[in-house]
């Protein structure tokens, strides 16, 4: 320690500070119209006397300010805040009323009395002076501002900035290039130089592979370093985990026949020995039997019981991501963009047109099946894709999360993303499309990835250690572009892009690239600590947890064996190849023929439903295997994620908030009696006649958001609570749908004709 | 645990049992081996049936765990001989089933002609009422320790709302039932509106069936009352007495001087009871009045509605096109408007602080509904477990729901155009309302859905008979058992540990689409592949034990500390024994 007291910042800090003093905050009445700027954050433009439209329906209703374009969002500044804007989880790095510019999905500027809209794009002209300005956000928020009171100048001046600063010519020229190289030397040496104290790993060097070659059970795996600065595959990391009967040489001859060099690649080890490993495509078909003879024997070679290796070639029985970007634009159009009364209209139908809900239960069922595989089958699994970085993402982190309790921890599942999707390679940059240049490289993966997890954690809701909010703000931050996680195609990718980053912005060689470029699960980036707490499931039913059967509390039994296929031996009977389920239904005698409609059939049971059927009939564990229900009736819409912003969907005083508080403070309670008996304890073992002083933990220590009351229950339950929680509808979804052609059906065609000028024969 | 030592726990939790354990004065009437079951989901199974004089019973050995089906015969709607005899014998029997599902059994051809088919012997017992023999509900006969026919007391109930008071009063005028025969003896109705103005208003209101009051918002007295169709007929009938009446019923509120009338039919029904007689209040008549029609379909449209969506879900989903078949069955768009209507109703009371009148055109089911959801929202009594049988008790048995017809219970005639889920309906549309408000609710999913299975298990006498005239008639409660003393004999079972008793909580749901959902629990519950989801509640309850286990070391653990302070340092004399408090306040 060099210094005593806190040296004088040099800088001036725009950062909340993290613990929030209530008394400061009343004593200085926020009234400055100054944006809050992070640092090497610059404004481009603003123009004053700015209308927020608040509600979609009444012109009237607003909230008047300044609006601004930075270099990394866009900011109004309300001139007269309103005092009760207690927004549940503030951001620190976001205002109420910030919109990062990565997470604009379209700008569109209207003139209502010329009758004229356009949807800006970079560098271009605007031949009206707008009225209005629409933002489309890629978090489905949809903001509307108004210019009637504005300099006509200044605010088509403004859009155009917005235009033309949220379509970034190049990577680097993201803001978070700017603001992590300033963050950088600004914090300089009051950082501990341990990756920031991540909890999560990594997976950028060997030691991290190690461990989950380890935690798995997987002895017939090692971490394989051929691709070193990326020798071999320009898309895999540098360190991969192959069977330990497969020489380095030998990865490396056949490397070449797969495309973008993307060989078989351990992901996971299931503690009866079957394997789970993804790859590309074979380029060149006529050395499929080369390679099958090459890499196949090796990996049953693994498996303690070298028991049978199938390969599930993801692109012949999933949809491709057109398909899925074509369904998250219909079910974001329906949720978010028409009119509430039209899609009201015939709402159950729209939404399966949209076929988003069948998307994802193909993926959980095909990921279900892979379950059945490893477990049920014992037998290793491939999966195969052409380019081997978007279904197989999507299913290989489905079958483990199903399988392994640890990934449904939130370091657990923090690792689960970065092993299978950032370091696997997931053009993040590409399917996020973040510099908006390829439209048709768009596609939401991540996102159908964190609906599947919801459907498991709707089902399963004390399997998760963490909340659906976390999966929600997970993916809000996809769209702010200052964490290295979501921001590149690739580990070789983002490897060049920061060592050029370094070198621009003086950072020494051999800085550890966690520290000046964080990825987004050091979430003290953006929320307090107290709000971090909204990320707890209160549910969550951990190791050692109590569990309560026929009144008495019983401890979850939590050994290795839990997996329980392995005692099942259902594989026994399958391993001959022969199909089973024969001997089930054998003795369906001729009655069945003569059964009316009414009566149907039961169908042919295949090995896996039958082993689904089995595994339903018990008693869930939820430390161990889960399995998802997939009867079309159990999938549902993701209402937090999807619904959030919509006003009229907004349930007052109700949704599941209204359990998840009551048990939140439940579960507190209980910590706090925890604490108390920790403390009688203490003083029994020590000796001491003093009764302690009884303190619960100390509040930053508690992990629950809403904490235990002893009072008596208030007369009704608190305003906050609501369905959208811990979001707020209000200002943040303004549809245009008073008058004229509905601006839904103007953005049906918006992605084909982007920069047309205006829609001469558009009414109004 | 306590419940092993009482019989009649068990009693209802022994289909995992081999053996049936029969009720009291339950008698085997018949038994047949070598059936074959033929289950939807598993295939053909053989086995053993006993038919009694209250259930089915089939079981089949050769499964392990044994198989079993165990149901109450009055779920059974109807009997079918299906096809003739096969060419090994064959013969089998098709049931239709009131609860969502159908089974399908085949025996062999009985040798000894005369004898007869077990189903046939399982028909008498099935139609009890076709078949000149008793409803089960009056040999059952168990003793519980709670008596469930006492938790509704008309009197009791309109005190706790504070009536009698300025504005209304109780009557005696129906209290043979003159007036109207399927009201309830008790009524209550505006203080200066005498007796014998009440019997001119019932001969211009369908059946007799006179606005009283159902509900008097606490504060701005604002009420909710309910009856029939006004007798206006093709040539705009009057009658000055009713519109009279509807005046005082707007002048005992203060707060407001408009009066809503809640006509639940879509209007174009509305016009066509004019045919019959029947008709709406005319604005013109009613000064101050303002006519809203609710468009709620009638009885047949919700039947119809019901089998098309047994159709859809009944006994396997199909994998594709789910949401849209759900949609075409437009059970959901049924659900939505009854909600919408009583949403309307609550907010115009709460918000509007004004009354309301409800009616349909005989006052006996749609109106039932919107004036007990109205209810449930408004008034958080109603949604604690007692409270909710006092409401079913109030809106439903003694306004004369006709749930001995709607249902059909005991009567083999399926094919009865009165028969309608009505109160299916409603109780889907209050577990609507659970979801949307999951701590509102002191009772939980397993009470809504055993209030459904004993709707027709015809083990309890609660819902027998049409009107509380009839009950009375039949001497119900001297006869049979309340489902309420079983119910409230163990509350624990249906209580939602979730529950926060808000004083003053009214729940206003969001009635759309995006939030109403098929409930599953229900409707799907013979799908084994429907695996009831981890409830929150069952967590809850884990939890809620931890809880009192924790509480009780802590205070073991302070007694202990205590005892040790006292008597090891007598010096220091007065020490505080602080009292801790079990759980410590931090908002």
């Amino acid at each position: 320690m060099f210094s005593v007291k806190p040296t004088k910042p040099t800088f001036r800090s725009y950062l909340p500070p993290v613990q929030t003093d209530v008394k400061k905050t009343i004593e200085s009445p926020p009234k400055k119209v100054e944006p809050k700027l992070l640092q090497g954050e610059i404004v481009v433009n603003e123009v004053n006397f700015v209308r927020k439209c608040l509600s979609a329906d009444s012109s009237q209703e607003g909230l008047w300010g300044k609006l601004i374009c930075t270099n990394f969002k866009v900011s109004f500044i309300p001139t007269d805040p309103p005092s009760e804007q207690k927004s549940h989880l503030s951001h620190l790095l976001l205002g109420l009323h910030d919109i990062p510019l990565t997470c604009l999905e379209q700008v569109v500027t209207v003139n209502d009395t010329k009758g004229k809209k356009k949807v800006l794009g970079s560098n271009q002209k605007l031949k009206f002076n707008p009225t209005e300005l629409i933002l489309y956000c890629k978090d489905l928020r949809i903001i509307r501002f108004c210019f009637v009171e504005a300099g006509p100048e200044s605010a088509k001046k403004v859009c155009l900035a917005i235009a033309h600063y949220s379509h970034p010519a190049d990577l680097p020229l993201l803001f978070g290039f700017e603001y992590q190289g300033r963050r950088y030397h600004d914090s300089k040496g009051q950082r501990v130089n341990d990756r920031g104290g991540l909890r999560t790993p990594i997976f950028d060097r060997p030691s991290d592979w190690d461990r989950e070659i380890k935690r798995t059970g997987a002895s017939e795996w090692r971490v394989c370093s051929i691709n070193e600065n990326y020798a071999i595959s320009p898309s895999l990391p540098e360190h991969i985990v192959v069977p330990v009967s497969l020489a380095d040489q030998d990865l490396k001859q056949n490397s070449i026949y797969f495309m973008n060099q993307r060989i078989p690649v351990w992901c996971w080890n299931h503690p009866n020995g079957s394997a789970l490993v993804r790859m590309a495509s074979i380029a060149d078909p006529l050395q499929q039997r080369r390679i099958d003879q090459r890499f196949i024997p090796a990996i049953t070679k693994s498996h303690p019981q070298r028991s049978e290796v199938i390969r599930s070639d993801l692109d012949k029985c999933l949809p491709n991501i057109q398909d899925l970007q074509s369904a998250f634009i219909k079910i974001r159009h329906i949720c978010v963009i028409d009119s509430f009364e039209e899609s009201e209209e015939r709402w159950l139908s729209s939404i399966e047109n949209t076929r988003w809900l069948e998307y994802v239960r193909a993926f959980l069922k095909h990921s279900a099946e892979m379950v059945y595989l490893l477990d049920g089958k014992n037998t290793s699994v491939i999966l195969q894709e052409e380019e081997d970085r978007d279904l197989n993402c999507v299913v290989s982190s489905l079958v483990q999360l199903m399988l392994d309790p640890h990934y449904r921890s939130l370091v657990g599942f923090q690792s689960l993303v970065q092993k299978e999707w950032v370091m696997a390679g997931h053009r993040f940059l590409d399917r996020c499309n973040h510099l908006k240049k390829n439209d048709k490289d768009e596609s939401p993966l991540f996102m159908l990835f964190l609906d599947c997890v919801w459907q498991v954690m709707n089902q399963y809701p004390a399997a998760f250690e963490f909340t659906e909010t976390y999966l929600t703000v997970l993916s809000d931050s996809m769209w702010i572009p200052l964490f290295s996680t979501f921001l590149f195609n690739s580990p070789k990718q983002r490897a060049q892009y920061l060592m050029d980053f370094a070198k621009n912005k003086a950072i020494p060689q051999g800085e550890d690239q966690l520290v000046y470029f964080p990825p987004v699960w050091d979430w003290s980036q953006q929320y307090s600590t107290a709000d971090q707490t909204l990320f707890n499931n209160p549910m969550f039913v951990g190791k050692g947890a109590a569990c309560v059967q026929n009144g008495e509390v019983k401890t979850f039994r939590r050994t290795k064996k839990t997996y329980s296929a392995t005692v099942r031996g259902t594989h026994a009977s399958l391993r001959n190849g022969q199909k089973g389920g024969e001997d089930s239904l054998a003795r369906r005698g001729s009655l069945l023929s003569e059964l009316k409609p009414d009566f149907s059939l039961v169908k042919d049971e295949s090995p896996s439903e039958r082993f689904f059927r089995d595994w339903f009939s018990r008693p869930a564990d939820q430390q161990s295997l889960l399995i998802p229900l997939l009867i079309p009736s159990h999938l549902a819409l993701w209402k937090l994620y999807f619904l959030r912003w919509v006003p009229e969907a907004c349930i007052f005083k109700g949704g599941p908030i209204t359990a998840y508080h009551k048990l939140s403070q439940l579960v507190d309670e209980i910590e706090i009696l925890q604490s108390h008996l920790r403390q009688y304890k203490g003083t029994r073992e020590s000796g001491s006649t003093q009764l302690p002083g009884l303190s619960g933990p100390f509040s930053s220590q508690r992990r629950m958001y809403f904490k235990a009351s002893s009072l008596q229950d208030p007369p009704s339950p608190p305003d906050f609570l609501t369905s959208s929680f811990p979001f707020t509808p209000s200002g943040n979804l303004c549809r245009r749908s008073t008058y004229g052609t509905p601006i839904s059906k103007f953005l049906n065609g918006a992605r084909i004709w982007l920069s047309t000028e205006t829609l001469d024969n558009d009414p109004l | 645990m306590i419940t092993q030592q009482i019989p009649w726990v068990q009693v209802f939790r022994d289909s995992g049992k081999e053996e049936p354990q029969l009720l009291p004065n339950e008698a085997v009437q018949d038994m047949a081996q070598d059936v074959t079951y033929f289950c939807p989901f598993i295939g053909a199974l053989s086995g053993t049936v006993l038919v009694t004089n209250y259930r089915l019973f089939f079981r089949c050995m050769d499964r392990e765990p044994a198989f079993v089906l165990d149901l109450p015969l009055g779920v059974v709607s109807r009997v079918e001989k299906i096809g003739g005899a096969s060419n090994r014998g064959d013969v089998s029997y098709g049931l239709v089933c009131k609860d969502m599902r159908n089974l399908r059994f085949a025996h062999k051809q009985m040798e000894d002609t005369l004898r007869k088919s077990i189903f046939e012997v399982l028909v008498k017992f099935a139609f009890p009422v076709s078949n000149g023999l008793q409803i089960y509900a009056f040999e059952y006969g168990q003793v519980f320790p709670e008596n469930g026919w006492k938790v509704y007391d008309a009197l009791s109930e309109y005190k706790r709302q504070g009536i009698p008071n300025e504005s209304w009063r109780i009557t005696k005028v129906n209290d043979h039932y003159e007036v109207c025969d399927t009201y309830p003896s008790t009524l209550a109705v505006p203080v200066n509106i005498p007796d014998e103005e009440l019997k001119r208003v019932a001969a211009f209101r369908a059946k007799g069936r006179i606005p009283v009051l159902s509900w008097i918002h606490p504060e701005s007295q604002a009420t909710v009352t309910r009856c029939s169709q006004p007798m206006v007929g093709v040539n705009g009938k009057r009658s000055k007495e009713d519109e009279k009446y509807l005046q005082a019923i707007m002048d005992a509120n203060a707060q407001s001087h408009k009066l809503f009338i809640f006509d639940a039919r879509p209007s174009v029904n509305a016009a066509a009871n004019k045919m019959k007689g029947g008709g709406y209040e005319s604005e013109d008549a009613y000064q101050n009045a303002e006519l809203v029609f609710l468009d709620i379909h009638n009885i047949h449209v919700m039947r119809e509605s019901l089998r098309k969506l047994k159709d859809v879900v009944y006994p396997n989903i199909e994998d594709s096109h789910w949401l849209s078949n759900l949609e075409s069955t437009h059970w959901l768009e049924h659900i939505k408007l009854i909600l919408a209507g009583a949403l309307r109703i609550a907010d115009k009371v709460e918000s509007g602080k004004t009354s309301v009148v409800v009616h349909c055109s005989d006052g006996w089911d749609r109106t039932g509904q919107l004036t007990s959801l109205a209810m449930l929202m408004l008034d958080g009594y109603y949604r604690t477990i007692r409270g909710f049988e006092v409401l079913l008790e109030k809106e439903w048995l003694s306004f004369g729901h006709r749930f001995q017809l709607r249902l059909g219970h005991g009567d083999k005639n399926h094919t009865d155009a009165d028969r309608s889920p009505v109160f299916i309906q409603f109780i889907d549309c209050v577990w609507q309302l659970t979801r949307q408000f999951p701590a509102a609710f002191e009772f939980n999913e397993y009470f809504l859905v055993t209030i459904l299975d004993h709707l027709y298990s015809c083990l309890f006498g609660t819902f027998l008979c049409n009107s509380e005239q009839q009950r009375l008639k039949e001497e119900i409660p001297k006869r049979t058992v309340s489902l309420w003393s079983y119910v409230n004999s163990q509350l624990e079972e249906f209580t939602n540990p979730m529950y926060v008793n808000y004083s003053n909580h009214v729940l206003f749901p969001v009635v759309s689409l995006r939030h109403l959902e098929l409930w599953v629990g229900y409707y799907i519950r013979w799908n084994p592949r429907m695996r009831p989801q981890e409830p929150v509640h069952q967590r809850h309850k884990e939890l809620l034990a931890k809880r009192a286990e924790l509480q009780k070391r802590v205070d073991e653990l302070q007694r202990e500390v205590t005892n040790r302070s006292a008597s090891s340092s007598s010096e220091r004399t007065g020490s505080p024994t602080r009292s801790i408090t079990p759980v410590q306040t931090f908002v």
